[in-house]
């Protein structure tokens, strides 16, 4: 086995490889050529005279393109070969591969070329549970290539491979026998289209070629260019905005059925599709930046919207959906995810997404059109989400078998427990969903009272959101230690860890302002702040591990809007803290921060511990230093005019995001730094190292 | 999602020419009275913001029967008219009479390859919307 995995694609046609450009998958092995969450090739295997090849460089020229540099024989540290070899991939329709072999010796040389090719056409499902197949499969030679064949029912898909220079085609591949001459160049290009019935699985009718390949450029260079611009003293902070650019645009995703623009797909490459909470939360941070994103994500969730009841899928009118995934498992209905919506919380989110698109943007037109849908969300929260009769969301699987158990955004198993590690039975009320509740009847309000012109309806939301508030500042409240409950469990009774889940109750306003100081004392407090982020579950609860993957890992697109909620109740150096330890991570990173990573103490590590199985890029985690800038500037939309109020961290000089696009046309922010006078070093390395802020030359000490 | 030609039509008139077509079944299967219903309601909240035309082509033995609905922000209008469509689904009779019945999901069915669906397939995701759900299949046949 080779290094390091590569990965290249172009929607939800992606292609996993070794650093050679080989495939070699077992079912449980995640390589291939994956589209429409299904593997179309699951071998691919380049051999010179039946020796593999060795890898000199791999080339990441685009999000779709690499270039994989290699010599013949593996194994040995010196390499002295007369022969470079090199695969040109790019993902289109499939892929296409141009393979070059340089001949550098004084003699010509003959030699056999030879691509093993098979496909096992897994579902995604399956490569994730080691699923055996139901249906048959079927080789056939057709027109000089090879065409890979499964078939279940009315389930066609199929993998046809070509070649532009005609080689010797078997059941298992295609073999070459060039000649070439001393110093020449012999290459082939070899086309693996993805063949699904029906044109709209299709989105270009050729397969992958040069001016695909260029307008696939072109589109990646107007996307960077419409973008506002970042200047900033750190040089750190460009860079992660420039990376957090071109992977959202690479996590652009066009629901194939529905629809024509992109949204955010939650990431990549086993999170290439439409996910509610996913796509909404990264509309929500990159709304400054792109807000056609969430124009596009509440069109197509509108679309998708639950209409009925139906346990398998875990649908109610109502709801917004959890996951959507086109291949066999839920085609046959073995999974739910057609879509499935097991989410108590994209349904509020949906509202508040649709209110905060409208701040910034002023596009009154797609809030009437989503009025409807707009009003079956906020419908969905009291008719439907109520399990427990007692006002809060609630979360139960009726799907028992492949349904989600826990539906907020920690949904891993162990996520939601008592302080002593026990696990709550269920309906779960989890707090955050509360918040969001709250904050969807809020801005529904406005919604209803500045744009479909119903008062009545904005008061008796309102009426209900102070009512909430009122309950739930009392019902959730875990006294002894004054923070808010992580959950009701089916008791009404606390589920009384303390986790990242009450920064979100700041971001989504509905905390009492007098306990809003210790909850920020908290979040910034020893037990959940890391130095680096907010952990998921505190230090010395019950679950907590520090890789444990929502019980203590810091997961960057948490963190980024519990600095948002903090800024909501003004705790501005607070906000400025934390997002310094996040950013700081990404310069770790590279300028891309991971899903999560380990809630070790900062000064213990040195360096945050990337989640051993962590997806990458993942949008809201791309997202994050895009929400962190509106942060740290400040940005406000109020009403035509965009607010700017600036708390930089300690050792950021100065911070510029220009043309940042909205009602207002575009605009400016600048925010001027607070440089510590007191280690009289002006641009530190590390912003967040130190555990305090500095703000009109005083120094505040967290607990 | 593009206008459609040919929206509005009355559905008095629709619902008697349908009635006229299958006056010589027994009783109104699913499908026919999947599509009367949605004549006769002329107006469905559901598909407020959908725009365009429908065709449905339904194999039954070598048979194929033809449905057009055409939508205008919640309009509809119905008929067996062979006109232009933004979408045309076609399946086999069956497979609707399970859509029609709520105990076949739209979606699924076309991702294994039961529905085809050629234009616009945002029509199948709305359409959808108004076929009953599976927990109402299950209650009418206890």
């Amino acid at each position: 086995m080779s290094g390091a995995l590569v990965q290249i694609l172009d929607g939800n046609t992606f292609v996993v490889s070794d650093d050679r450009g080989d495939m070699e998958a077992s079912l449980t092995d995640p390589t291939g050529l994956f589209s429409f969450d299904t593997r179309f090739l699951s071998r691919w295997v380049l051999t010179i005279d039946g020796q593999r090849l060795n890898s000199l460089s791999t080339d990441d020229v685009h999000y779709f393109e690499t270039r994989f540099f290699l010599v013949p024989g593996t194994g040995t540290v010196y390499v002295d070969s007369k022969l470079s070899v090199i695969r040109r991939r790019a993902v289109g329709n499939g892929f296409q591969e141009q393979l070059t072999i340089l001949n550098h010796d004084e003699e010509p040389v003959e030699l056999t070329v030879r691509i093993d090719a098979g496909c096992d056409f897994a579902d995604l499902f399956e490569v994730k549970d080691a699923l055996q197949k139901k249906g048959t499969y079927d080789i056939r030679i057709e027109n000089g290539g090879l065409v890979l064949g499964y078939q279940r029912e009315t389930f066609i898909r199929a993998t046809r491979i070509s070649s532009s220079v005609a080689g010797s085609v078997d059941k298992n591949g295609i073999t070459f026998e060039p000649r070439i001459e001393p110093h020449g160049a012999w290459t082939t290009t070899l086309d693996v289209v993805t063949v699904l019935p029906g044109e709209n699985y299709v989105r270009t009718k050729q397969g992958m070629n040069g001016s695909r390949a260029a307008s696939m450029e072109k589109g990646l260079h107007r996307w960077l260019a419409e973008a506002p611009r970042v200047e900033c003293d750190w040089d750190s902070l460009r860079t992660t905005y420039r990376r957090s650019l071109v992977d959202l645009a690479a996590l652009r995703f066009s629901p194939p059925i529905a629809g024509r623009h992109s949204l955010p797909a939650a990431g990549l490459p086993w999170f290439m599709t439409m996910f509610g909470r996913d796509s909404i939360f990264t509309s929500l941070q990159a709304l400054p930046f792109t807000p056609e994103l969430a124009a596009t994500t509440l069109q197509a969730l509108g679309s998708w919207q639950g209409t009925r009841v139906d346990d398998f899928r875990d649908e109610d009118p109502g709801r917004i959906l959890h996951e959507m995934r086109y291949g066999e498992l839920p085609a046959f209905e073995e999974r739910p995810h057609s879509p499935y919506f097991g989410t108590a919380d994209a349904t509020p989110l949906y509202v508040v997404l649709l209110d905060e698109y409208e701040r910034w943007t002023g596009d009154t037109h797609l809030v009437r059109a989503l009025e409807r849908e707009a009003r079956a969300a906020l419908n969905w929260i009291d008719e439907y989400a109520d399990l427990l009769g007692n006002g809060y969301i609630a979360y139960s699987r009726r799907n028992q078998e492949t349904g989600l158990e826990n539906q907020c955004w920690k949904d891993s198993w162990d996520s939601i427990s008592y302080r002593d590690g026990r696990l709550p039975g269920f309906p779960r009320a989890t707090c955050e969903l509360q918040g969001y509740a709250y904050d969807a009847k809020m801005r529904g309000a406005r919604l209803a009272r500045e744009i479909w012109k119903d008062p009545e309806f904005a008061d008796r939301l309102e009426r209900e959101a102070a009512d909430l508030k009122r309950r739930f500042n009392r019902d959730f409240w875990v006294a002894d230690e004054k923070y808010f409950a992580l959950a009701l469990d089916e008791n009404g009774d606390h589920v009384d860890a303390l986790s990242s889940n009450i920064g979100h109750l700041l971001w989504s306003g509905i905390v009492d302002k007098s306990k809003s100081k210790a909850i920020a004392q908290h979040l910034l407090g020893p037990r959940l702040f890391s130095g680096w982020g907010v952990r998921t579950l505190a230090e010395g609860e019950g679950r907590y591990n520090p890789i444990g993957y929502h019980v203590g890992t810091v997961w960057p697109f948490d963190t980024s809007f519990i600095a948002w909620g903090l800024r909501r109740y003004g705790f501005k150096d607070e906000a400025a803290q934390i997002a310094a330890g996040i950013l700081d991570a990404a310069e770790c990173f590279g300028g891309r921060l991971p899903e999560a990573f380990g809630g070790y103490e900062r000064s213990v590590t040195r360096y945050p511990v990337q989640y051993p199985t962590a997806c990458s890029p993942q949008a809201w985690s791309t997202g994050a230093p895009l929400l962190l800038l509106r942060t740290m500037l400040g940005l406000q939309p109020i009403d035509d005019h965009l607010i700017v109020d600036p708390a930089l961290p300690v050792g950021i000089g100065h911070l510029e995001v220009l043309d940042i696009p909205g009602r207002w046309g575009r605009v400016d922010a600048f925010g001027r730094g607070r440089v510590d006078v007191e280690t009289s070093r002006a641009i530190r390395p590390q912003l967040g190292a130190a555990p305090r802020v500095a703000r009109n030359g005083r120094t505040r000490q967290h607990a | 999602m593009t206008i459609g030609a040919n929206v509005c039509s009355s559905v008095g008139a629709v619902r008697a020419n349908l009635s006229t077509e299958h006056a010589g079944t027994t009783l109104p299967d699913a499908t026919t009275e999947f599509f009367e219903s949605l004549a006769v309601r002329g107006h469905e909240p559901l598909l407020g913001n959908a725009r365009g035309t429908l065709r449905v082509e339904l194999a039954d033995g070598t048979k194929t029967e033809r449905w057009l609905v055409s939508v205008d922000r919640g309009d509809v209008a119905v008929s067996h008219r062979n006109g232009k469509a933004d979408c045309t689904v076609r399946t086999d009779r069956d497979v609707f009479d399970g859509l029609a019945r709520g105990e076949v999901n739209a979606v699924a069915a076309f991702l294994r390859g039961a529905i085809a669906v050629q234009g616009d397939s945002q029509f199948l995701v709305l359409f959808q919307r108004l076929f009953p759900s599976p927990d109402d299949a299950a209650s009418t046949q206890r």
